[in-house]
């Protein structure tokens, strides 16, 4: 689906499923400038909202996630090919089981970028409308704030548990962050991710 | 010879556990306000179902032993139970009664999805016992332990790969195995893996740069040497099946000099991962009582997918020609495989279905064991029938776009193939080996298929000759050598079939044809070198020998072949210093130990004779030729006794041999029995009358018991049969003369 980002707002296919999601980013990112932060594993706050890089692309991983790690290769791959351009990457950890130390014996095992932020909160998940481990989201500053163009998975291997292509055939979030940079309309992803479910706060809080 | 698969066993299920939750499920479905816990009934059904994957350290990505490990996943159990993706599970329910089934009951799933739409409740009942699972070797320390020999490293990511390590067995003695524990090191990356063994060493010697490496390809060809020795078991692992425990009777066996090659599957991680895998073996004590056998349907030579098309079909079929029970399947397919059926028609007409996989996924491919065997009598028809898709619609096709495929070896080719462990039955006592009969039915099943395909005429020429059908084994191996003449083997094949069929002359010249197409192949410059002994051309046996020995200087029957022919040439000195090389090679080499006795009888060596026949009748107790040596070393130091038993002996394993029953005479004589030892005389003359010196013989014994007249007559009988024998006209001239026959 087209989605060009500079006549979003005026689509009459707004109310439209996946078109409904990005509208209700939009509506979330008033929320942005003040919560739109992850936290390192120093324990600081990263201010993602106050990035100046033309897109920042998240994405959601976890420890304990086969398939997350097996993207990792994946993952390195798009920021090796889009930091030059100034495009920045963050590894999200949003799992509340994720600890600081957890994280950095994962980062032992899959040697991967320096930008590690945890999720606290999982203000992050619920900015970027993620809900498995792996799938990625695309910020642009538009007005000031910081605005969703993409979430989703990464690519097309996946098409359900069970259901795995050799290789993808379709290079979504790729593609995505080269239509940015390009100034182009943003393809959304054409499947749902597929991943291990992101862990929500008050499910762990509940039953502890 | 065969491409092998292997053999699964899972973990032992307590079955009655499956029927206390299907009716404790019951009453919770009914009464729908009781609230499903996670102690009360999740737990259980995880503990039963997924947790011997999905432990610390199991097959599986993560662990589901802990509440806290199950909530983490609870959505996406609810996801990949309800589309039936976990437990893996790929067989049609009722298409075959299999022992190791393992899915869930549509109340099971139903159950999990209540529990998570409830919150996910703990529960206040007890917790049932976590199941504890071992992280060393299941059965205890192994009795041998074999590893790769470099650790291999998996890439961090790309496609799935498929490694062979081979792993050669060490000890030089054989050993049958009841038991096997594959541990892949990672089992996370492993999806399965196979087990063959390789008889000859030929996966090993094709790959000499790299074996120690891994070499990757998905099926392997390996050659099954000269005997008779089909494969038998499957050796198959996959992440829920640690052991492989073999049936009662059924362990299969290791000789020194085979290897073991482990056939991975491999799915990158993303990180680089150490291969690093063990096979772990128990021993049995006894040797197998039962002889299964893998056979296998294909109809490769007819997969030729075009691209775009979602239905190609692939059939092919087997007749029984022995009744079997099928103990296992094995299907098998790449990435275009859809719709995987196996079935019978049985004499009577009746379909038997033996397995059905509607969404075949090579990824969770499986050996599948029945829960009890299935019968099919001689005369059934095994059907194969497998559908694939080669459009863009199917998501695991290897090529974007889908282009034509055909049969092959890489991930990207395909494959068709059912593999069934049947074990014959109902055979009568002391029939041939009923393997043979299978071996030659699925030979000629691939033939009728493909009816140049070389490597099944050569197997069945081989089975062929195995049966003793060496007139047909000799026009099959024709065959191979017509399209092929530079198949040595065939030509050496053709030589021992033809050998066996009388026709020496022509055995040698196939035999020579088999050396010229391969001069290292000196199977076939050994066979000459034994025709042309055993056909009475000692200097020509003499330089084939040689010939032998200068490519293979430790070839202990080469030794004692050469030795053979300088006896005949008359070089005693030589062929005993021969022979004591073919034994300081191999100390029980029986033709050494053989012929040094022979040297030793004739040189009045009877206390070395004694020893070295000794040794050779303990090696080969059912020769009756060397029984009779050993009698003639006994009957040399005086030992009259201990020669009449290995003559009885030698009586027991060949009756009609009228050369023990002379040599009994000889002996009772030499006891003072001398009735007897004319009545033995007489049956040996029975047997062989034109024997000249058992009429002299006999006519000896008659002089001595006083029958003058018998005595005379047999004197003229062997001097008919043979006009110049002196002994018989000295002993008639005595007789004539009135003196006493010497």
């Amino acid at each position: 689906m087209q989605c060009p980002i500079d006549s979003w707002r005026s689509s009459t296919w707004r109310f439209v499923g996946r078109v409904l999601a990005v509208f209700v980013a939009l509506q979330s990112a008033a929320l942005a400038a003040t919560a739109f932060y992850g936290v390192d594993l120093k324990g600081h706050p990263v201010m993602l909202s106050q990035s100046t890089a033309p897109a920042i692309v998240l994405f959601f991983t976890a420890s304990d996630c086969p398939i997350s790690n097996r993207y990792e290769p994946e993952m390195l791959r798009l920021e090796k090919e889009f930091a030059p351009s100034g495009v920045e990457f963050w590894w999200v950890y949003p799992n509340p089981e994720d600890t600081v130390t957890t994280i950095r014996r994962h980062e032992v095992q899959f040697p991967g970028s320096a930008h590690v932020i945890r999720d606290t909160q999982q203000t992050l998940i619920q900015s970027a409308h993620a809900t498995v481990t792996p799938e990625a989201a695309i910020f642009v500053r538009r007005s000031g704030t910081l605005r969703e163009v993409y979430h989703g998975r990464i690519d097309d291997r996946y098409i359900s548990f069970g259901e795995e292509r050799p290789q993808a055939m379709h290079h979504e979030l790729e593609a995505a962050i080269a239509a940015v940079l390009a100034g182009r309309p943003v393809r959304q992803p054409g499947g749902p991710p597929v991943g291990c479910s992101i862990v929500p706060l008050e499910v762990v809080s509940s039953h502890r | 010879m065969t491409p092998a698969p292997s053999y699964l066993r899972i973990a032992a299920v307590a079955l009655g556990l499956g029927i206390i939750y299907a009716a404790g499920l019951r009453i919770a479905v009914r009464a729908s306000e009781a609230p499903v816990t996670f102690n009360r009934q999740i737990a259980p059904i995880l503990y039963k179902n997924c947790t011997t994957c999905h432990h610390p350290g199991g097959g599986g990505p993560f662990s589901l032993l802990t509440y806290e490990e199950v909530r983490r996943r609870a959505p996406q159990i609810v996801q990949v139970t309800a589309s039936r993706f976990m437990p893996p599970w790929l067989p049609e329910h009722g298409y075959g009664d299999f022992a190791d089934e393992r899915r869930l009951s549509s109340d099971e799933i139903v159950l999990i999805q209540k529990w998570v739409s409830a919150g996910m409740p703990r529960g206040d009942d007890p917790a049932p016992p976590v199941p504890h699972y071992n992280e060393t070797w299941g059965l205890g320390k192994p009795d041998l332990i074999l590893t790769i020999q470099r650790p291999a490293t998996l890439p961090a990511s790309g496609s799935d790969i498929f490694l062979n390590f081979v792993l050669p067995y060490p000890l030089d003695k054989t050993h049958y195995i009841r038991a096997m524990e594959i541990r892949p090191g990672t089992p996370q990356v492993v999806h399965h893996a196979n087990v063959l063994i390789d008889r000859t060493g030929s996966w090993r010697r094709a790959h000499p740069d790299n074996w120690r490496d891994g070499v990757p390809g998905m099926e392997l060809i390996v050659d099954a040497g000269d005997t008779f020795d089909p494969d038998s078991h499957f050796l198959f692992w996959k992440p829920d099946t640690p052991v492989l425990i073999e049936a009662p009777g059924m362990p299969w066996r290791l000789d020194p000099g085979n290897d073991l090659i482990l056939n991975m599957h491999l799915k990158p991680s993303g990180k680089p991962e150490t291969i690093d895998a063990q096979i772990g073996l128990y021993f049995s004590e006894k040797p197998p009582t039962k002889q299964p056998m893998l056979l296998q349907l294909e109809h490769d030579g007819a997969l030729d997918i075009p691209p775009g098309d979602s239905d190609f079909v692939v059939e092919d079929q087997l007749k029984l020609p022995v009744d079997v029970d099928v103990l296992g399947v094995y299907p098998h397919a790449h990435y275009l495989g859809k719709d995987l059926q196996g079935y019978a028609i049985l004499p009577d007409g009746k379909k038997t279905w033996l397995i059905w996989i509607r969404d075949w996924d090579i990824d969770r491919q499986s050996v599948y064991r029945y829960r009890k065997p299935v019968y099919l009598p001689k005369g059934t028809t095994i059907h194969m029938r497998y559908t694939y898709d080669n459009s863009s619609g199917n998501v695991r096709n290897p090529n974007d776009p889908p282009i034509r495929v055909r049969a092959g070896n890489r991930s990207v080719d395909e494959m068709g193939h059912l593999w069934l462990q049947v074990l014959p039955v109902n055979m009568p006592p002391h029939s041939p080996d009923p393997r043979l009969l299978l071996e030659a039915a699925w030979m000629q099943d691939r033939l009728r298929k493909a009816p140049n395909d070389t490597l099944a005429l050569y197997n069945l020429a081989a089975a062929l000759t195995a049966e003793g059908k060496y007139a047909d084994a000799a026009q099959t191996y024709k065959k191979v050598v017509g399209i092929d003449p530079n198949d040595a083997r065939a030509w050496n094949g053709l030589g021992v079939a033809l050998e066996n069929s009388s026709d020496w002359q022509n055995a040698q010249q196939a035999f020579e044809k088999a050396s010229a197409a391969d001069p290292a192949l000196t199977d076939a410059t050994f066979n000459l070198a034994k025709s042309q002994l055993d056909h009475g051309d000692a200097s020509a046996a003499d330089q084939s020998f040689r010939a032998v020995l200068r490519q293979s200087p430790n070839d202990a029957a080469a030794h004692s072949g050469l030795a053979q022919a300088l006896l005949r040439e008359g070089n005693q000195e030589t062929a005993q210093a021969e022979f004591q090389s073919a034994l300081r090679i191999d100390p029980q080499n029986l033709d050494a130990l053989e012929g040094l006795g022979q040297i030793a009888l004739n040189s009045g060596q009877s206390t070395l004779a004694l020893d070295l026949l000794g040794r050779a009748s303990q090696r080969n107790p059912d020769d009756p030729i060397i029984r009779q040596q050993l009698a003639l070393a006994y009957a040399q130091s005086g030992r009259y006794a201990d020669a009449l038993g290995q003559l009885k002996e030698a009586l027991r394993l060949s009756p009609d041999d009228p050369q023990v029953h002379a040599m009994l005479s000889q002996v009772v004589e030499a006891t003072g029995d001398l009735r007897q030892a004319i009545a033995e005389q007489q049956k040996a003359l029975d047997l062989n009358s034109s024997d000249a010196d058992g009429w002299n013989n006999l006519g000896v014994l008659e002089a001595r018991s006083g029958n003058a007249a018998a005595a005379r007559e047999d004197f003229e009988h062997a001097l008919r049969i043979a006009p110049n024998h002196v002994a018989a006209k000295a002993n008639l001239a005595r007789l004539n003369t009135g003196a006493k026959a010497q």
